[in-house]
């Protein structure tokens, strides 16, 4: 276990690096200000090294947060594949919220959302995500002015 | 609960018939062009800033006195200092339902390189305001005159400092340095602040700062008050105004350039002709009117109504001058 | 008209019959704008502002003041029910509060929070009242320098909010920091890493960062563990009722945070969300059980909240005795003052002191009212968290997403907002702490840009940080608040 941890440290460790080194590299191609005696670059590049550095630490470091991670850690292949089933929704979602317009899609969301997840009461499902929508929509449109898509609803 | 959905799909079913019964009305109508469906009035920032507040108030007015009939939505589209809310507008070729307020952002933005679309992209319709800059020290500065200022500038630069809310390459920073070249400063040599963070004010009165470069409606309720004092203020003509009068012009003290902080409506690239002529016609009225006027006097911008032909050149021109200035710098892309 | 009038005029107005009312309808919009997570008082307001046209100014401006301090008491309760912080002002309250949710004690942490909120509220009511005419100068002694030490002194403290592994604390915060310099830099117009796309120039909202680290990545652990047994405690709303121990532990902290959040309040630029978090890591840096906060903490609970409510309260010193916003909420109501006819200046206490008066007499009612309101409806509430969890899932998502929408109406926020939620989500797999991240995001920017201003000031001379006495002090207390955990322990084993 604690060779396990270890190398998961040293993962975390040489992509945090990875991620240093870019935004350095993107720090040492900002251009100059001439008016300034502190530069744009200064934080940036001082973030970066800082980075580096305690990513190396982290290399080295031990594992005193051991039993938490085994705790986390315990995560079977069909969860995951739920996380990932809810992204896609949250992605589709959000990708259609303004072509379709916000009451359609997220009618769609909640219903299908809760459904994976595995919500059986279809009746409370359908009332919840039909009501929701169309009563957050009146009250954002009209109460408060603020404009959510209506998308393809003639509204 | 049953009920309110019932309520909400019949409200629903309304808005769907009187909204293809006006269509029906608005095009049986021939030659003048009028609008068949809701306006939207795009302020390409949050809620509550310039662009926000003057895209709300001339939607107010154009509904409360009538001047437009259909309803006019206020939608803000923030981000990039206005360049995501100018891409959504410029991709809505053609269309007579979007409009947008503008103001100098639309010519700075793209000369700092962050946006590829200039004022040619869009429809100019009309402008409405003129705002202009004041330059303000505290009430025991040494300075009394923009002169004596920049005279102290040409000797020793680094011992004065110039705040402003923006960034360099734009408005705040800009204006002074517009007014500062005319009279002969070297304006590289110029220290600029920006604080974003609603501290200009604070940082000039405070002595961490000398000067405050920024709107005259900021700074009258400081003169009043004898907080600070403004050396000078970038309109053609002394501005209107118990304390606005008081404020000498960067022009009558031999300083030959002005800058103004026009803010007007635009529609996207290609919009029809009689539908620009509508808007422009309406936008005219809603300058003319008493409630608009009211408005502009509550937040102390001059009226400045420009139509569409004369816009587009009023732009170009603007857009010459800065440019120069920005390539100076080093700020132009 | 003498001051003694000013006040008793301003009493008058707000103690009438349509002084109460208004009081009563901001306080409940605020609530209610406050729970929703995204929508805040900056937006509400904005939108207000055409409707209180030709209104009285000081019930208008009463109303509106009832909104922001409204929704900063009612923003803690998302925050503690779902880890979705309904303003920017209440993300710190999320660290103890909603532990001491999961725990079963829902009620107890709402019944804190709505009595801390209260404390500072008035408190900090009490000193804008005995104190006015003096604070405008409170309120100027802050320049770059002062700001520069304030924001150094909380980022100094990141280290204390680690759960186990200083460094990996250190690593987040240093990851926050980076995440703000993303966006046009303000002291040279320089756009940095940005990768072209116009989205990020004016950098990434707060509230994306809080609710993706937060709300999100909760939401993707609730989803795993949803057939979790020990979920089951949490549908426990638990008792309202507060224990002496309770109001003992919280009386520390109120005492100390609702005079500092006012003070923070005064201060144009630093604001509840700054004063907040600050509260919150110095009250763990000199507690004497650093080890409860983060865990469900009365402390770590009542000191933000105390803060918070203090700050917005202290705001409206600059903006009624200078006209200068400190905050964007409040600018966006001097755009109100203007509009109701008054002009927001130096001179306002004078030229309009029942305008003045008015909104301060009207926050004691207004403060009374929520805590009379919220109270007996935190039972009510909290039963937020009976609705079947796969459906309260979908809708917490749902509000997110729609909340980071209203902010900007950018569908591109969204998509940092989901990217977010996935970098909170590894972040707790992997024991990284997500407070670090989120402190130095609130400060990191204000540090940068007021240490440059500073320098830019003075030449490049980093003497001047050493030229004024309360940014000495303040680097006195950073230096302290570093040392004395290890002081402390060395104490204890003695």
């Amino acid at each position: 276990m604690k060779s396990m941890l270890r190398s998961s440290n040293r993962k975390i460790s040489l992509i945090l690096i990875a991620l240093a080194i870019g935004y350095l590299i993107l720090s040492y191609q900002l251009p100059p200000y001439p008016f300034v005696p502190v530069d744009s670059d200064l934080m940036p590049k001082a973030l970066g090294y800082l980075l580096i550095i305690l990513s190396i630490v982290l290399f080295f470091s031990g594992n005193n947060d051991a039993e938490k991670e085994t705790k986390v850690d315990s995560r079977s292949a069909s969860e995951m594949f739920l996380l990932l089933m809810v992204t896609a929704l949250v992605i589709l979602y959000i990708s259609l919220l303004e072509i379709i317009g916000f009451v359609i899609t997220t009618v769609f969301f909640i219903f299908i959302c809760s459904l994976v997840l595995g919500y059986k009461n279809y009746k409370v499902n359908i009332t919840v995500s039909i009501l929701f929508p169309v009563v957050l929509f009146y009250i954002f449109n009209y109460l408060l002015q603020i404009r959510l898509p209506s998308g393809i609803l003639p509204i | 609960m049953k009920k309110l959905l019932f309520l909400s799909l019949l409200v629903l079913g309304m808005v769907v018939v009187s909204a293809c019964s006006d269509q029906q009305q608005a095009s049986s109508e021939e030659g003048n062009w009028t609008p068949e469906e809701s306006i939207e009035f795009v302020a390409p920032a949050g809620a509550g800033g310039g662009w926000d507040t003057t895209a709300r108030s001339a939607a107010q007015v154009f509904d409360e006195e009538g001047i437009i009939d259909q309803d006019i939505g206020v939608v803000n589209k923030e981000g990039g200092g206005g360049s995501v809310g100018w891409s959504y507008i410029n991709s809505q070729e053609g269309s007579p339902y979007n409009l947008f307020v503008a103001s100098p952002p639309l010519i700075f933005v793209p000369l700092n390189g962050q946006t590829e679309l200039t004022y040619e992209d869009f429809t100019p319709i009309a402008n409405l305001i003129a705002d202009y800059a004041a330059f303000a020290v505290r009430a025991d500065a040494e300075w009394d005159n923009l002169n004596e200022l920049f005279e102290d500038m040409k000797e020793d630069p680094s011992s004065i400092t110039v705040v402003g809310a923006s960034s360099p390459g734009s408005m705040d920073h800009m204006q002074f340095v517009k007014i500062a070249k005319e009279a002969g400063v070297d304006v590289t040599q110029i220290k600029y602040v920006s604080n974003q963070e609603g501290g200009a004010l604070t940082d000039l009165l405070n002595g961490s700062v000398d000067v405050y470069s920024t709107g005259v409606a900021e700074t009258v309720e400081q003169v009043k008050a004898d907080k600070i004092k403004v050396l000078g203020v970038t309109s053609p003509e002394r501005l209107e105004g118990d304390v606005l009068s008081t404020f000498p012009t960067a022009k009558e003290q031999g300083i030959d350039a002005t800058f103004v902080n026009w803010r007007g409506f635009f529609g996207p690239p290609n919009m029809d002709e009689r539908a620009l002529q509508y808007y422009e016609e309406k936008f005219k009225e809603l300058s003319d009117s008493e409630a608009f006027a009211e408005i502009r006097s509550q937040y102390g911008w001059s009226e400045q109504f420009i139509g569409h032909e004369e816009y587009k050149d009023f732009l170009a021109e603007q857009t010459e001058e800065l440019q120069g200035l920005m390539e100076e710098l080093g700020l132009s892309q | 008209m003498n001051a003694m009038q000013g006040i008793m005029q301003g009493f008058e107005v707000a103690f009438s019959l349509e002084g109460i009312f208004f009081v009563l309808i901001g306080v409940t919009a605020g609530t209610l704008i406050g729970m929703l997570p995204g929508l805040g008082p900056i937006t509400a307001i904005a939108i207000m502002i055409p409707m209180i046209y030709g209104m009285d100014p000081t019930i208008a401006m009463v109303l509106m003041a009832g909104v922001y301090y409204g929704a900063v008491f009612g923003g803690s309760t998302a925050s503690i029910l779902l880890n979705a912080p309904g303003i920017s002002g209440t993300v710190a309250t999320a660290f103890d509060g909603y532990p001491m949710a999961q725990q079963g004690k829902a009620g107890q942490a709402l019944a804190i929070a709505a009595i801390s909120s209260f404390t500072g509220g008035t408190v900090s009511i009490v000193l804008l009242m005995l104190f006015a005419p003096t604070l405008a100068s409170v309120a100027v002694s802050f320049g770059p320098v002062e700001y520069f030490a304030l924001m150094f002194m909380g980022l100094v403290a990141i280290s204390s909010l680690s759960e186990g592994s200083v460094i990996k604390a250190l690593i987040s915060g240093v990851l926050g920091l980076m995440a703000v310099t993303i966006g046009i830099d303000a002291q040279t117009g320089t756009p940095r890493f940005t990768f072209g796309n116009p989205n990020l120039l004016e950098g990434i909202d707060f509230l994306i960062v809080a609710l993706g680290l937060f709300a999100l990545a909760e939401v993707a652990f609730l989803i795993k563990k949803r057939h979790d047994d020990s979920l089951a405690k949490t549908q426990n709303i638990g008792s309202l009722k507060l224990t002496k121990q309770d109001f003992k532990e919280m009386k520390g902290p109120l005492l100390r945070h609702s005079p500092f959040g006012f003070i923070m309040g005064v201060l144009p630029g630093a604001g509840a969300t700054i004063s907040s978090f600050i509260s919150y890591v110095i009250e763990k840096r000199f507690t004497k059980k650093p080890e409860e906060f983060g865990k469900g903490s009365v402390k770590g609970l009542a000191a933000p909240e105390a803060s918070n409510n203090a700050a917005t309260s202290g705001s409206f010193v600059p903006l009624l005795s200078l006209g200068i916003p400190g905050s964007g909420t409040t600018a966006v109501m001097l755009g109100a003052l203007l509009v109701l006819g008054i002009n927001p200046g130096p001179l306002l206490f004078q030229d309009h002191p029942v305008v003045f008066w008015g909104i301060v007499a009207s926050m004691y009612i207004g403060n009374l009212f929520l805590l009379v309101l919220n109270l007996p409806l935190i039972p009510y509430i909290a039963k937020i968290l009976k609705i079947p969890r796969p459906l309260l899932i979908s809708l917490v998502m749902m509000f997110c997403i729609i909340g980071v929408y209203s902010i900007s109406f950018n569908i591109f926020d969204l998509y940092l907002l989901l990217i977010f939620g996935v970098i909170g989500y590894l972040f707790r797999i992997y024991s990284f702490p997500a407070p670090p991240f989120i402190l130095a995001f609130v400060l990191g920017g204000m540090m940068e840009q007021s240490l440059r201003q500073a320098l830019t000031i003075s030449n490049g001379d980093y003497m001047i940080f050493l030229e004024s006495p309360i940014a000495i002090g303040l680097f006195v207390v950073s230096i302290l608040s570093f040392a004395y955990p290890f002081l402390r322990d060395r104490k204890r084993k003695r």
